[in-house]
């Protein structure tokens, strides 16, 4: 027999000669694998979204083999024997079908759920990291846009999907979205029955939220996705300030190896969160709820919790009804402004913050640097305003459950609410501002004076004094030469200085033992150590 | 008006007339009541006497009935007054409530009352069952009502159609998991997850308090069994699919889970993955 | 884009000949990155090789491999032999799906973590600075580009042929429409079909007058329901108890005496004097601010909540809204008793049942 030569460890380079001969990907790559990301752990926020969403991907395409999407009306049949014999819809059926009768389908099922409520969450948060850390300046308005749109559509997406088992707690859902639509002036009817296809609930609704469902919204998503991660890649990620960090480079850890490593562990990790979850805490157990009917209701009618802040809204509007008195007479019912004008105001709002600031700021420059929310007050403070709106408005969504399970009066609970929506906001702006204006002034004392030691010494004429720690060697005199802020971390502890020993490492226990670190109250003062360095003196090292 | 409802407000007024009669003997009755108390007081062994009192009672009690009431000439009679005519403005008439009231009202500790609230709260019964028996008789026959029959209160129920009943008639209040839920006003309905059998029988056929009555002709004896089956068997027994089931409170409890459990523990991981340790 | 691939080594120093053999592997890799405008400042292993701390690493790396190679057998043999089906009372059941959580989601955990303590403890910790070059291109270029696209549109010629300009558009808006006639014209529903959105499944078919039947399509004679009780009825038709008759269903409420007398004066009131029958009234269950039944009713305080938003509708005063956002009363349904002694509407409702809209008169 005849053996060819054959040199195995060349294959690779082969392998990749021939691919560059034909691709002319050797440059291309080279810059790919050189591309210097800064780490810090609020810039992981948006990538839990991001793997929610791969993972909902996954599970809902799982589902799709076994959900039919129609409104026929079937008599069940399967292994739930209370549902046994109850009409319902193909597509109720279907959803119980998954829940008992397909293998593994509970599971899918409730890590499908718990994916879409992580990712909004996680949109949320990472929305608030880059909002509080002004990310959203320019050059980077467009992916804030993007951002926000993200928002919506995956409100969309989780209303659509929680609306197609069409059990009794989401046609109740449905319910009101019809209304919602409803209450439009002028196209009001139009509209709901051109989507319903008829009158409240038609035939045909589930099917179309289905489409709109598995092709359609996350086809948008994914555009969009795509868009907010070319983005990021295109403009580079901002950093925060700290020594060698300017507008101009980023600092931080090339993409592979480790900067890739430690992203495919933490889709993992978010994979494995929703596994757990989705196996051990129960979500929307669809067969309590039995088929939708219009008749039938429960106490404690909720939607997801992204949905919840309209749901508050709506419980604290007040019964204002406009009436037109022209010809037979029209209607703006209550119902309209907190469910269509206010999700207006705020996408508007959301959208146009970043130009209204800089607007506002008249800056014009570009912004690699992100800033620390005690920096920027008003910002700060604009958001903490925000978000105590938001929460009112959610924490409202579910007053009947505050009330039941608190023993409060229900009518006490919505008053709450309309009062707090008005007086805490506010509040919140204020205290926020204040908050951020004595964290300032902190850093400012400790970069002037130096860092609180514990250490009182008793001055000749009977003072006591607390010894400060200068953070320079001092050019000045008694070392209290005044450094400049930087926009980074201050160390507010002799630890952090290098002095009384290193912090005491460890995420949720000492590795090492504190013993070992000198604790000797007259050690003295050390210079920052070099490996610290990155932690930030104060001082600038352009 | 139809002469049906007038027949009805006839029987109505014959109902009313029985104690109306017997308030002729009220004095008598005064005076048992008052010797009862006497004895109890004296700690004396009024079981004894109890029986040669009854005797003397123009309506004779069966002698439950009679350990009932001197349990309610104890207890109750501050509020609802002596033979249960009521009391103005601290407690209504218990004439015609029947049975099914009493037991649903003293076998969850409704009553006795500790104070006027906007709705009296399930607490630890005060009465042992054998004593709520009693005073429930007494009740019953001083001036009827409805009754918890004996026996079985789920036998061949329909599981399904339980659920269907439950959906169309309770989970409004009750919610879909039976943990109850808010009414106006401070008002509430409650959990079903501590009701017996007899109690959710009770409550449907007395409606205590805002609850409304759900009588024999809307829901037959089968169909209350069909829906008792319902929540003790299928809501109650706990065959929670997919895990932890959060309470039951529906979305509200998820969405603090997803941010409590999930954003939490994934904050801490990123925290431990961009640290520098 | 290409402008940097040609960017030169800074000043300085020499660009290294990455051909030459006795160049290390990483003095290439600092040359590309170099070419990327990458300065590797810091580059430091974290573990001596062949030393204890990277012996107990490689060993913690390797049992997170191992434990979910472990998780996800177990995950199988469960998913394959564990009893799933749900039987009633069994109840051996709902341990299924919380063990395929536990396994699935330690085996993907196990995954994780191996790759991120691999990452973060074996691999060498280093601070790279590169330059982001995101100012806005040279005024030259932009000029260039600039210039490159009004050509474009000169050799195009439309500011000297208006003509096609403006046929253009006229004849793409039509177009336009095309593509949007059969989306909106496939969709559109006229709302006012049959009257649909002012009736409801009680308006007398025939002349007859239509029965309020249960859920299971009995009809119901007052004694069915106690003083102080309520039932939800549909109209008594082919349909009548489904989602296709969604804005019928209706409370009926046996309302005690004194309370009858509240209402029957409040129904006076408006004009409604006949709309009771005895002690009974009727009142639509869909709310009239979102659509939910609207079936929450105390019986002692007469008050019926809707659980969806709140409002509080009284009874005994024409289902007037006293609390939350629903702005008109729930509309009442004129009842009797026919000859055979069930009940019937005497008609349908005479005002609009459910949620409120622009054209509701």
């Amino acid at each position: 027999m005849k053996r060819r030569k054959f040199d195995v460890a060349a294959v690779p380079a082969k392998t990749a000669g021939a691919v560059d001969d034909r691709f002319q990907v050797a440059t291309p790559l080279r810059k790919l694998l050189n591309k210097v990301f800064p780490d810090h752990w609020s810039f992981l926020l948006g990538e839990i979204a991001l793997f929610s969403f791969v993972v909902l991907l996954l599970t809902g395409v799982f589902l799709t083999f076994f959900f039919e999407p129609a409104m026929t009306e079937v008599v069940y049949n399967g292994s739930y024997a209370p549902l046994r014999g109850t009409p319902m819809s193909a597509a109720y059926a279907s959803s119980l079908d998954i829940s008992f009768d397909v293998r593994g389908g509970l599971i899918m099922r409730q890590m499908h759920h718990w994916s879409a409520l992580l990712f909004m969450a996680s949109i949320v948060v990472h929305m608030l990291r880059v909002f509080f850390t002004g990310a959203f300046r320019k050059p980077r308005e467009t992916n804030w846009i993007i951002g926000s749109l993200l928002f919506w559509v995956g409100f969309l997406a989780g209303f659509t999907g929680y609306s197609l088992p069409d059990d009794g707690l989401s046609g109740t859902g449905l319910r009101i979205a019809s209304a919602i639509m409803l209450s439009i002036p002028v196209i009001g009817s139009w509209l709901t029955s051109s989507i319903f296809g008829g009158e409240f609930p038609g035939t045909i609704i589930i099917s179309r939220f289905y489409i709109a469902h598995v092709l359609l919204i996350p086809g948008l998503l994914l555009a969009l996705i795509g868009a907010h991660l070319g983005l990021v890649f295109k403009q580079k990620h901002t950093q925060w300030p700290g020594p060698g960090r300017t507008n101009e480079n980023v600092v931080g850890e090339r993409m592979f190896p480790r900067y890739a490593l430690k992203q495919g562990g933490f889709f993992m990790v978010v994979f494995g969160v929703i596994a757990l979850m989705g196996g051990l805490f129960q979500i929307n157990p669809i067969w309590y709820f039995g088929p939708y009917e219009a008749w039938v209701v429960s106490a404690a009618s909720q939607p997801d919790w992204y949905v919840m802040f309209l749901d508050g809204s709506t419980r604290l509007m007040p019964a204002w009804e406009v009436h037109i008195p022209i010809g037979d007479g029209y209607v703006i019912p209550p119902l309209f402004w907190p469910t269509v004008v206010l999700p207006g105001i705020l996408v508007g709002i959301s959208l146009a913050y970043p130009f209204l600031e800089a607007r506002h700021l008249k800056d014009r420059k570009h912004h690699n640097l992100l800033q620390r929310p005690r920096d920027v007050p008003a910002r700060t403070a604009a958001g903490a305003m925000a978000v105590t709106f938001f929460v009112v408005l959610t924490l409202s969504g579910a007053n009947d459950v505050i009330a039941d399970k608190f023993h409060i009066s229900l009518n006490a609970m919505t008053w709450a609410g309309r009062i707090g929506l008005l007086l805490l906001p506010p509040l919140a702006y204020y205290v926020a501002y204040r908050l951020c204006l004595g964290l300032q002034q902190h850093d400012r004392e400790v970069l002037a004076h130096g860092v609180e030691t514990g250490i009182i010494r008793r001055l000749p004429d009977g003072r006591f004094v607390e010894v400060h720690q200068p953070l320079t060697s001092g050019d000045g005199h008694d070392g209290h030469a005044e450094l400049d802020y930087v926009g980074w971390v201050v160390p507010k502890k002799m630890n952090r200085l290098g002095a009384l020993g290193p912090a005491i490492r460890g995420f949720f226990y000492p590795i090492e033992k504190p013993a070992e670190a000198p604790v000797s109250p007259g050690h003295p003062p050390v210079e920052p150590r070099a490996e610290r360095e990155e932690i930030g003196s104060g001082e600038s090292r352009r | 008006m139809t002469s049906d409802n007038d027949r009805r407000r006839g029987l109505l007024a014959r109902l009313r007339g029985r104690p109306a009669a017997r308030s002729r003997g009220r004095r008598r009755l005064g005076a048992a009541v008052r010797l009862i108390a006497a004895l109890m007081l004296a700690g004396g062994a009024y079981t004894v006497f109890a029986p040669g009192v009854q005797a003397q009672e123009n309506p004779p009690l069966t002698g439950a009935a009679a350990e009932g009431k001197a349990l309610f000439d104890v207890s109750c009679v501050t509020c609802h007054g002596r033979n249960a005519q009521g009391v103005e403005g601290r407690g209504p008439s218990l004439i015609g409530v029947g049975a099914a009231s009493v037991e649903f009202q003293v076998s969850t500790g409704r009553m006795p009352m500790a104070r006027q609230e906007a709705q009296a709260m399930r607490k630890p019964p005060v009465f042992t069952d054998e004593q709520v028996r009693q005073l429930a008789q007494y009740i019953q026959e001083l001036g009827g009502g409805p009754e918890v029959p004996e026996g079985n209160l789920r036998a061949d129920a329909n599981l399904a159609a339980g659920g269907e009943l439950f959906r169309i008639n309770c989970s409004q209040c009750h919610a879909f998991g039976g943990g109850g839920g808010a009414l106006s006003s401070g008002k509430f309905a409650p959990s079903l997850r501590p009701a017996s059998d007899r109690q959710i029988y009770a409550a449907m056929l007395s409606g205590p308090q805002n609850m409304p009555v759900f009588g024999d002709n809307q829901i037959t004896p089968e169909q209350k069994a069909d829906i008792i089956a319902y929540i003790q068997e299928t809501l109650k027994h706990d065959q929670d699919q997919g895990g932890f089931n959060l309470g039951r409170y529906g979305p509200s409890t998820e969405g603090l889970a997803i941010f409590l459990v999930g954003v939490v523990a994934l904050v801490f991981a990123s925290l431990w993955i961009a640290g520098k340790s | 884009m290409s402008t940097h691939t040609e960017h030169q080594a800074p000043q300085g120093r020499q660009p290294l000949d990455v051909l030459d053999p006795r160049v290390s592997r990483f003095d290439i890799v600092q040359e590309g990155a170099r070419r990327d405008d990458i300065e590797i400042v810091h580059y430091e292993p974290q573990v001596v090789p062949g030393s204890k701390a990277e012996r107990r690493m490689t060993r913690t790396v390797a049992s997170f491999f191992l434990l979910t190679g472990l998780a996800a057998t177990a995950f199988l043999i469960i998913y394959i032999w564990w009893p799933w089906q749900w039987e009633p009372g069994r109840g051996g059941d709902k341990y299924y799906t919380p063990l395929l959580g536990l396994t699935l989601g330690v085996a993907l955990l196990g995954i994780g973590f191996g790759i991120l303590t691999w990452g973060k403890k074996l691999l060498p910790k280093e601070v790279s600075i590169q330059d982001r070059h995101d100012q806005p291109g040279a005024p030259e270029d932009r000029k260039i580009t600039g210039e490159t696209m009004l050509y474009l549109a000169d050799e195009m010629g439309v500011r000297r042929r208006p003509l096609l300009g403006v046929s253009l558009v006229a004849g793409l808006l039509p177009v336009g429409a095309v593509a949007a006639a059969p989306l909106i014209g496939g969709l559109i529903s006229q709302p006012h079909k049959n009257n649909q959105m002012f009736t409801t499944g009680f308006a007398p078919a025939d002349g007859h007058k239509v029965r309020l039947v249960r859920e299971d399509g009995r009809p119901i004679r007052p004694a069915d329901i106690s003083a102080g009780g309520q039932l939800t009825v549909f109209p008594g038709i082919e349909h009548g108890v489904s989602n296709r008759h969604a804005d019928s269903p209706t409370l009926l409420i046996h309302l005690r005496e004194s309370d009858a007398v509240a209402s029957r004066a409040a129904n006076a009131r408006v004009g409604h004097g006949d709309y009771m029958w005895g002690n009974y009234a009727a009142f639509s269950k869909i709310c009239t601010h979102a659509g939910c039944p609207a079936s929450l009713y105390e019986q002692q305080t007469n008050r019926l909540l809707c659980p969806c938003h709140q409002s509080q509708f009284l009874i005994t005063d024409n289902a007037r809204p006293v609390f939350g956002p629903a702005s008109r009363r729930l509309p009442q349904l004129p009842i009797e008793v026919d000859e055979e002694g069930f009940f019937v509407a005497k008609s349908d409702y005479t005002e609009t049942v459910g949620p409120d809209f622009w054209e509701r008169p």
